[in-house]
């Protein structure tokens, strides 16, 4: 470190001092250093993004969406239906992702591991195999075509059913309740035994252990996961499409999707700055309504076994509320997904079934000549660039997202700091992949200074992968972090520990479950993300997302599913070795 | 992030709104707004652009159609030495994407084989993205509408479809006015215009068309079209009219297909869709068939268009994929053009001959858009849909 010389006692001599001292405390500087990667990665595409709405020709758009005879059904109408969705998404996924974790975590119900592999699954599967699932339901006579099993079984579906709000809220409920589960999974199992265990010792029910020890220490896992779901589902264009279209139940993100494959990019970014706007609000409102509630600090470096949860006589209902949840979300949309690609007509179950589309040669009957997934080389390729691709972000995510995270959980000055890394860290899931991936291009596609254009290199999309992922790496990481006392680190630094040693040998370590579960997150997302990679993927290299999504243009959906198939047993795959890999990283869990 | 640090990202909010307001970021250059000039390679003769082709050894195509896969091996074929990297991408990102690319200066594609028209045409061409291309052995069989200002190389239909099982003796509506009144609510079908260009350039020609609609009216009714208030035009009160008689609007053409197309319905729904979807009907159980002698009209045509990409790296391997996506000279176009030649789809080369199985364009009676006018009322006609 540079000697200073002594300051001068005057008031700006003070104010140099006081930042001079704010400068050597590690923490402030790690602040400082991540909101500048940040900037560069969030804050500047989005710049671009607003920019775009201000030039010439696209002013109009402002004016277009908020104040014109469109308005109603452009901006405050799917507005609405855009909070209905996301809230009753948040709502939804936290109480079944919290149930299905206590579960899975506090209690002694059998094959609870299968389980919390389960409960995992669904958002690692495409949003359409969920929707598809309902359609093969409840789809009634509305649209015309085949009707799903209950109209073919003589039972009237009304509308409201098949279609519009609730379909799409249960199924965008289905498809993100996984999210709210990893994280108060992650949550409950780092509580500490000793604290259940005393409550118990004082004679309170099994019932009031839950409630007043175990749920206020996954507070901000639910938080985190609530904000997740919420922002995925007002996000979400594929589900809304499918079963809102056919009632005109508009969200912004198909009003936006709309505009912008419609030519009209400056009113898309509009709505998406709006919906940037309504989910921060959204945040704020969430922050009044859970109040100030202190974190509680489960980590403390003291005694660390895990209880379970004796259910006397519950035990079987609640093992049965839970696999059906399961079965209907995970096994269901699986099995709907598998069987698509297997089906000799698209999506039509009575047509006979056949493996052509997985390991049939080149034939003319089938997909214009297209052969099976498994007989064609690309596949091989482009699976392996998307797990590269996974890795390589997941990694980069995961690092730059457990430093935001300290940087928020740990900084004791300003409170502007960790609130702006917040929101910051947040807003990447609102801008739409398709945006986010041309702010990329500007940004990044011609040369800057020393670094040459970076278009066209798997560089970039890494960039922007770790740009387009960092809400679920701080997300994961805030609500693992502030579960670890400062005791612990207190102590390392008495034993003398840097910053970064502590961050490497204290806490990475010991929120290793929450760390590997954004890392997972994080690989799922990119794995199976398309409208990101669509417009960066460089052309040289293929991932398996845009493989589908070409296929099911071409409508060759058995191909598409197929495919779909593969990403989803890829991200299945990272999750159980993630799980792996975290008991490695905890060796004193072994025994749990 | 800690409950209470929470509350202060109210404040943060305000500060990274002020830094985005700000501006400063992202240097946005605004396109080039004028179109590119004459490539100097646009006269070379066939052999020098083949000797010029063998020294680029590549050439990247942007197309929306995955088709371009079996176009790659056909190329290959015929040009031993250089190399046809295809990516099927869809014709909006193909837009955003090569806008992008131009701002950056670093256009990564040498063709555009896209849709969109007038999108296309006003600001890709207009914007100097795009640049068109005529090779000359082919101009003088492709009428002018289809060399100017970019190159076709065939038709492309969104039409009105029903369903032959349930109605062999032919399609069940005579007058699109039909669509408006109570037999057909709630059983007409299409992609939602808000989401999906093509049929948003349907809607805009039915308003550009104005005059044919209120024709049609006259025909059907025996009345004059009475406009409500604040409606321009007989092309949009049909429109209006439509919308307000149950018109089922869905994400996806597939979705169009299987529910008007779908084998085994009492009384299935008509559809605006493709007509080349037909050729899929035994493969997918579907009965599709064109709703022929529809007046006014049963729908649009559009072009698929060629364009070479302004400033890109291999002009001269460029010209010869335009070259080659336009068939030989024999009547089908022989293996180059064969992947387009398909029932539906209607090749522009007046001296190829038109696919069978499907109705010739003249008795399909479509109306052909003009992407330049579509595009002056096409913003206009979207704005309408968003009032209804």
């Amino acid at each position: 470190m540079p000697t200073a010389p002594p300051p001068r006692r005057t008031a700006a001599g003070v104010r140099l001092a006081r930042a001079r001292t704010a400068l050597t405390r590690p923490t402030a500087v790690l602040g400082a250093c991540t909101l500048l990667i940040l900037t560069v990665l969030v804050v500047a595409p989005l710049v671009g993004l607003v920019n775009t709405t201000l030039m010439e020709g696209g002013r109009d758009a402002w004016g277009d969406v908020f104040a014109s005879p469109m308005s109603e059904n452009l901006l405050w109408r799917p507005m609405g239906n855009s909070i209905l969705v996301g809230v009753a998404t948040a709502a939804g996924s936290t109480v079944i992702g919290g149930f299905l974790a206590w579960v899975v975590v506090m209690t002694r119900i059998p094959g609870r591991w299968l389980l919390g592999l389960l409960a995992t699954i669904p958002f690692a599967l495409p949003s359409f195999a969920l929707a598809l699932a309902w359609e093969s339901v409840f789809r009634n006579g509305l649209i015309g075509g085949s009707t799903g099993i209950l109209v073919n079984l003589g039972v009237a579906v009304p509308d409201w059913l098949a279609w519009g709000p609730v379909p799409v809220s249960a199924t965008l409920t289905a498809h993100y309740f996984s999210l709210s589960f990893m994280l108060i999974a992650a949550a409950l199992a780092s509580v500490n035994g000793d604290l259940m265990e005393a409550a118990e010792l004082t004679g309170a029910s099994t019932l009031r252990v839950a409630r007043d020890i175990a749920l206020p220490v996954v507070a901000p896992a639910m938080v985190s996961g609530a904000l997740l779901a919420f922002a995925e589902g007002v996000s979400n264009f594929v589900t809304p499409a499918l079963l809102g279209l056919p009632v005109r139940f508009h969200t912004l993100s198909t009003r936006l999707y709309g505009a912008i494959s419609t030519g009209d990019v400056s009113r898309g970014y509009v709505l998406s700055i709006v919906l940037i706007v309504v989910a921060a609000m959204i945040m704020y409102a969430s922050t009044r309504l859970t109040g100030g509630r202190r974190n509680f600090a489960t980590i403390t470096g003291k005694g660390g076994r895990r209880r379970s949860v004796d259910l006397g006589p519950w035990a079987r209902p609640v093992a049965a509320l839970a696999w059906l949840l399961v079965a209907c979300t995970t096994v269901v949309p699986g099995a709907v997904l598998v069987l698509s690609s297997l089906t000799r007509r698209t999506n039509d179950f009575t047509s006979g079934f056949t493996l052509h589309y997985w390991i049939g040669g080149s034939d003319p009957a089938f997909a214009q000549g297209r052969p099976g997934i498994l007989n064609n080389p690309q596949i091989l390729q482009a699976t392996g660039n998307t797990v590269l691709l996974g890795v390589c972000v997941a990694l980069g995510a995961g690092v730059l997202g457990l430093l935001v995270s300290y940087a928020i959980t740990r900084s004791t000055g300003s409170r502007w700091l960790p609130g702006t890394l917040g929101v910051v860290s947040f807003v990447p899931f609102l801008i739409p992949g398709i945006a986010l991936g041309a702010a990329f291009i500007a940004q990044f596609g011609a040369p800057i200074g020393p670094i040459p254009s970076l278009y066209g290199t798997f560089a970039i999309l890494v960039l922007a992968g770790i740009a387009a992922t960092i809400p679920f790496a701080v997300r994961s990481g805030t609500s693992a972090l502030s579960q670890v006392s400062r005791d612990v680190e207190e102590s390392a630094v008495m034993a003398g520990a840097g910053l970064f040693r502590r961050i490497g040998a204290v806490i990475a370590p010991l929120t290793a479950r929450g760390l590997f579960t954004g890392g997972v997150l994080v690989f799922v997302q990119m794995v199976r993300d398309l409208s990101l990679v669509v417009l960066l993927a460089t052309p040289a290299m293929p991932v398996l997302a845009v493989l589908t999504y070409q296929y099911s243009s071409e409508n060759f959906t058995q191909l598409a599913n197929a495919v779909t198939v593969v990403i989803a047993v890829i991200s299945v795959g990272a999750t159980v070795l993630a799980r792996r890999l975290e008991g490695a990283a905890q060796p004193w869990n072994q025994n749990s | 992030m800690r409950l209470s640090g929470m509350l202060s990202a109210s404040a943060a909010l305000p500060l990274a709104l002020a830094l985005v307001a700000c501006g400063g970021g992202t240097p946005q250059e605004p396109a080039a707004d004028t179109p590119a000039e004459p490539h100097e390679l646009d006269s070379a003769t066939h052999e020098e652009l083949v000797e010029l082709a063998q020294e680029e050894g590549t050439v990247t195509v942007y197309s929306f159609t995955s088709r371009i896969a079996s176009i790659e091996a056909e190329f290959e074929a015929a040009y031993p030495g250089i190399d046809l990297v295809g990516h099927d991408i869809s014709s909006s990102e193909q837009i955003t994407r090569l806008r992008s690319e131009s701002q950056a200066g670093a256009p990564s594609a040498d063709v555009a084989y896209i849709s969109d028209a007038p999108v296309v045409i006003t600001e890709l061409v207009a914007g100097g993205v795009l640049q068109n291309y005529v090779p000359p052995r082919v101009a003088e069989t492709v009428p002018q509408e289809y060399r100017e200002p970019l190159l076709a190389n065939r038709l492309s239909t969104k039409i009105l479809m029903y369903n032959e099982e349930a109605h062999p003796d032919g399609s069940p509506v005579e007058n699109l006015w039909q669509l408006t009144e109570e037999e057909w609510n709630g059983r007409v079908v299409m992609v939602d215009p808000a989401v999906r260009g093509d049929y948003l350039d349907l809607m805009a020609e039915i308003v550009r068309r104005s005059d044919e609609m209120a024709q049609a009216h006259q025909e059907h009714f025996g009345s004059e079209v009475s406009l409500d208030e604040g409606v321009e035009n007989a092309g949009r009160q049909f429109i209006k009219d439509l919308y307000a008689n149950g018109l089922v609007l869905v994400d996806d053409t597939d979705n169009v297909n299987q529910a008007v197309g779908g084998t085994g319905q009492e009384d299935p729904p008509v559809g605006i869709t493709s007509y080349s979807d037909r050729r899929d009907n035994e493969e997918e159980g579907w009965a599709l068939q064109a709703s022929l002698g529809t007046v006014p009209s049963t729908g649009i045509t559009f072009p698929a268009y060629i364009g070479m990409v302004n400033g890109a790296a291999n002009p001269a391997a460029a010209r010869l994929v335009a070259d080659f996506l336009m068939g030989d000279d024999s009547e089908t176009g022989g293996p180059s053009f064969e992947p387009f030649y398909v029932p539906g789809d209607y090749p522009v080369r007046t001296d190829m001959a038109q696919p069978g199985d499907a109705a010739p364009l003249e008795e399909l009676g479509a109306w052909d858009i003009v992407p330049e006018e579509t595009a002056q009322i096409r913003d206009g006609v979207a704005d309408f849909l968003l009032t209804l």
